[in-house]
């Protein structure tokens, strides 16, 4: 058949966001591609310049807008490092719990974006229903429902409310039957596994190679997880391990292999907040008032001439990495460069040359196995 | 057995005995049996297409609110109120000002009357229902009902566009052709044995040839848009409907060879003389049937030329307002149209289930037949609809084209061929022409070493077990491609490269 470039985006339902995927078809088949991006660059790093250290944190929470709790920490444990600012363990503690319901929402919101892509409309609604319960708890520590600008240099805006450890533990303990639910329509559907399996193959040496990270590369059998190599916060402290699929290809993992770290990733939040809502110092039905020492530390808010913030952290979709570069004179409460390190930026492009050789159906199948963000991707 | 209730008898005895004495000492006096008949047959025509088509609204609703429920949702919720509640940004709006020549004005002055009558005069449901017209002091009629006729509405008062370098005749001839050809096929579809608007004598082969026009327009449609994502489309869908069109016509001469007619109507008449539905000798026949309908209508898993994950919208992309209407429209009415096959072909139309069985019984037996036919019909069609075609559909997952390619060409039609011969064997070795018995209790001819209806119940056995044998047969160690496992050899989280 005659070949033929397909332009699928900015707006295409494939794309999960505003980019544009150019594809070359032959027939049904893609014989290449061509990832263009930078639809929504906001310039998110040049208007932080200008901006105080606590006033970075909003920005952050935009940088993806499924995953805010994570980023938002992310950038505060890089603007820690640079002002040398101590965290009190109940706010770690706090933290760790925040980022993993965002991590459970997030991977919701993945699951259900997924499920159309395949033709499954009902996991589109059945994950957002489940997303609602995290939703609702991210809400009552941070008051609202998306971008929470929760965590603050040195502890956390307020401390966790009076009856949240309850339903946060009746709540997480019922998404743990609800995961055997979804497991349930996907796994044993055999149009699932046939649309999933054997697409999308991924070398785990040539992702490393291109910096892919996070649960993409965990499903080739990749077992880093910055959580567990370089722990921050208290995550060596919970109970809980990465979650590696082992590949059964030696061309790597497949959609399905990536679909399964996800699930099995959502379980593994799931342990590590029932443990850390027990090990939580300072008791899980106290409430200490906004600024009480046990969730605050007063941090400087001028960085020493010279200084670098450096931090490395597992967000939902892979390792994101904040540097920051102190001040100087008369600049010193402000960063005088600050740069994101995002895992989907690397992905996306990486994504589009794996699509070549499989057929114009897969090419949804894979894009959204790999869990595109575009507000992170071009910030 | 025939429907008791006979609207076509009745139409026609009464034009012929009212006909002649009107024209009587007229000039037309000579054709008047003519005229009786073409009359009567306009009315039965007319009653008969209303009544399939303003029950089609029926399956738009099932599938709304079975689906809502499966989605764990309340659903789209517009209910009859949502005609004359006017507040602007309600669903319906006040839509009557836009129609021309003011000719909505007596709508609107009719709603604004409603409202003062009917409205709520409970400050507490105010806003629910300026949200979405849910009820009326708390109550809904028919909640959801009506949001088809809303949406309507809004595709009627739409633009209609056309690309501009379209093949602007081919695009606008599409349409009809698949809106046309569709609704061509309620002609033959009977409601019961005396409400039908027309019996050709090879009514299974003219529902066949009708199915097969509309992928013409389909292919027309996608090709005159100048898009890539309809063309693919259209080409998508001449292949699938091509692949699929072969196991539907071997399944229904499978039907057509154990009936032994090529009538609907007729073959109806078999299952119930005969003594059993054509859904237990040929269960195959049934599930190939389905399947290949499935595809012949679009939807999922079959649903691959309008995947919208990839190709947006599919053939259909480029077409708005009320066009995009009627196709939506063509492809229910197929879809309906196929639940009324399945239900005469392989449930026995009009008759009731255990027809043979209670009708013995006096008294009950009496009552039970005073359930008219049609009622019967059109409740085996919404049943059909909702436990197989809406179930699947927010069930499973798209099927991608060459998996349904192949499954077409080299399971579904070795199949269909062997469900011919089988029918084949069932009509020439089985079956015991003497016993058919055309009375309200049926007869027994599907007798077998003595034993009654021993043969389908044997065939239903032997095939659910066969079903229940595929159902667990994967092989979760020989395969290495993985392809058809559930579980993968490890669960996740329990590897660590380098420590094996």
């Amino acid at each position: 058949m005659a070949q033929m470039w397909i332009t699928m985006g900015p707006q295409h339902p494939m794309t999960h966001g505003l980019w544009t995927l150019r594809v070359k078809v032959d027939g049904e088949t893609v014989i290449d591609t061509e990832a263009e991006l930078g639809y929504i660059h906001r310039g998110v790093e040049k208007i932080c310049e200008a901006r105080d250290f606590t006033q970075v944190t909003p920005y952050c929470d935009r940088l993806c807008y499924v995953s805010a709790m994570t980023w938002a920490n992310s950038y505060i444990y890089a603007a820690e490092d640079l002002l040398e600012a101590d965290v009190p363990e109940r706010a770690e503690y706090i933290r760790l719990i925040s980022a993993e319901l965002q991590r459970l929402a997030s991977h919701l919101m993945w699951l259900g974006a997924f499920g159309p892509d395949i033709g499954n409309l009902t996991l589109m609604t059945w994950c957002m229903r489940d997303r609602e319960m995290f939703l609702d708890l991210l809400q009552e520590l941070g008051g609202s429902r998306m971008h929470y600008n929760y965590p603050r240099i040195g502890g956390v805006k307020r401390d966790i409310p009076i009856g949240f450890a309850d339903r946060m533990i009746a709540k997480v303990k019922l998404f743990e039957k609800r995961i055997e639910e979804y497991e349930m329509m996907l796994d044993e559907s055999t149009i699932w596994l046939v649309r999933l399996q054997g697409v999308g193959y991924c070398n785990a040496e040539e992702m490393v190679e291109a910096g892919v990270s996070g649960p993409n590369v965990r499903a080739a059998g990749v077992n880093y997880d910055v959580r567990w190599a370089h722990p921050y916060s208290v995550y060596d402290e919970v109970d809980w391990e990465p979650a590696v699929e082992k590949p059964t290809s030696v061309k790597g993992a497949d959609c399905y292999d990536r679909y399964r770290v996800r699930i099995e990733e959502m379980r593994q939040s799931c342990r590590m907040v029932l443990d850390a809502i027990e090990k939580i110092p300072g008791g899980k039905n106290t409430n200490y008032a906004s600024g009480d020492e046990m969730i605050y530390t007063k941090a400087p808010t001028r960085a020493p001439e010279g200084a670098t913030g450096f931090s490395n952290y597992e967000c939902t979709r892979g390792a994101s990495q904040f540097y920051i570069e102190g001040g100087g004179e008369g600049r010193g409460k402000k960063p005088y460069r600050l740069s994101i390190r995002s895992p989907m930026f690397i992905t996306i492009p990486f994504v589009a040359k794996t699509m070549i050789g499989y057929k114009v159906a897969d090419i949804p199948a894979i894009m959204g196995s790999f869990d595109p963000c575009i507000g992170e991707t071009d910030r | 057995m025939d429907d008791k209730y006979d609207l076509r008898g009745l139409l026609f005895s009464t034009f012929e005995d009212l006909i002649p004495k009107v024209l009587e000492g007229t000039p037309l006096e000579d054709s008047s049996a003519q005229i009786a008949f073409g009359l009567a047959t306009f009315a039965v025509v007319n009653i008969v297409f209303l009544m399939l088509f303003f029950s089609q609204f029926a399956i738009l609703w099932i599938e709304r609110k079975a689906v809502a429920r499966m989605n764990d949702r309340r659903g789209a919720t517009t209910a009859l109120r949502s005609l004359w509640v006017g507040e602007n940004g309600v669903t319906a709006g006040e839509w009557w000002n836009m129609l021309p020549f003011g000719l909505g004005k007596p709508i609107g002055g009719l709603n604004k009357w409603l409202n003062k009558k009917f409205g709520n005069r409970d400050e507490k449901f105010a806003t629910v229902d300026r949200v979405n017209n849910r009820s009326w002091m708390g109550y809904s009629i028919f909640p959801g009902f009506f949001q088809n006729v809303a949406d309507g509405m809004k595709f009627l008062v739409k633009e209609h566009m056309v690309p501009q370098r379209a093949d602007k005749l081919i695009f606008e001839v599409a349409p009809f052709l698949i809106v046309s050809s569709t609704l061509l096929i309620l002609g033959i579809i009977p409601l019961s044995s005396g409400m039908y608007a027309t019996n050709p004598e090879l009514s299974i082969l003219y529902a066949i040839a009708i199915f097969g026009i509309a992928p013409i327009g389909v292919f027309f449609a996608g090709w005159s848009s100048n898009n890539k994502y309809t063309l693919i489309g259209g080409i998508r869908s001449a292949a699938q409907l091509t692949a699929y069109e072969i196991p539907l016509l071997l399944t229904l001469l499978s039907v057509a060879v154990l009936s032994g007619t090529f009538n609907i109507i007729e073959s109806i008449h078999f299952q119930h003389s005969a003594g059993a539905w054509n859904l237990f000798l040929m269960p195959l026949g049934a599930g190939l049937f389905l399947l290949t309908m499935i595809a012949e209508v679009e939807r999922v898993p079959f649903d691959m030329p309008e995947a919208e994950a990839e190709l947006v919208e599919g053939w259909w992309t480029e077409y708005g307002g009320m066009r995009f209407g009627m196709l939506f429209m063509a492809e229910y009415i197929r879809t309906y149209a196929a639940c009324f096959l399945f239900t005469h072909f392989f449930l026995g139309g009009w008759h009731l289930p255990f027809q043979g069985l209670i009708s013995q019984i006096p008294l009950l037996g009496d009552a039970y037949l005073l359930i008219p036919g049609a009622i019967v019909v059109l409740v085996k069609a919404w049943l059909v609809f909702l436990l197989v075609f809406v179930w699947a559909r927010f069930s499973l997952a798209r099927i991608r084209t060459d998996q349904i390619l192949e499954f077409g060409w080299r399971i579904l039609l070795p199949l269909a061929v062997l469900q011919v011969v089988l029918a084949g064997i069932y009509r020439l070795y089985l079956f015991d022409p003497t016993a058919m018995k055309d009375t309200a209790a049926g007869g027994w001819a599907w007798d077998a070493f003595g034993v009654p209806m021993l043969v389908p119940i044997l065939t239903t056995i032997v095939w659910l077990g066969i079903f229940v044998l595929f159902l667990n047969d994967e092989d979760k160690s020989g395969n290495t491609e993985r392809m058809f496992h559930v579980y993968t050899e490890k669960p996740a989280g329990t590897y660590v490269p380098g420590q094996e």
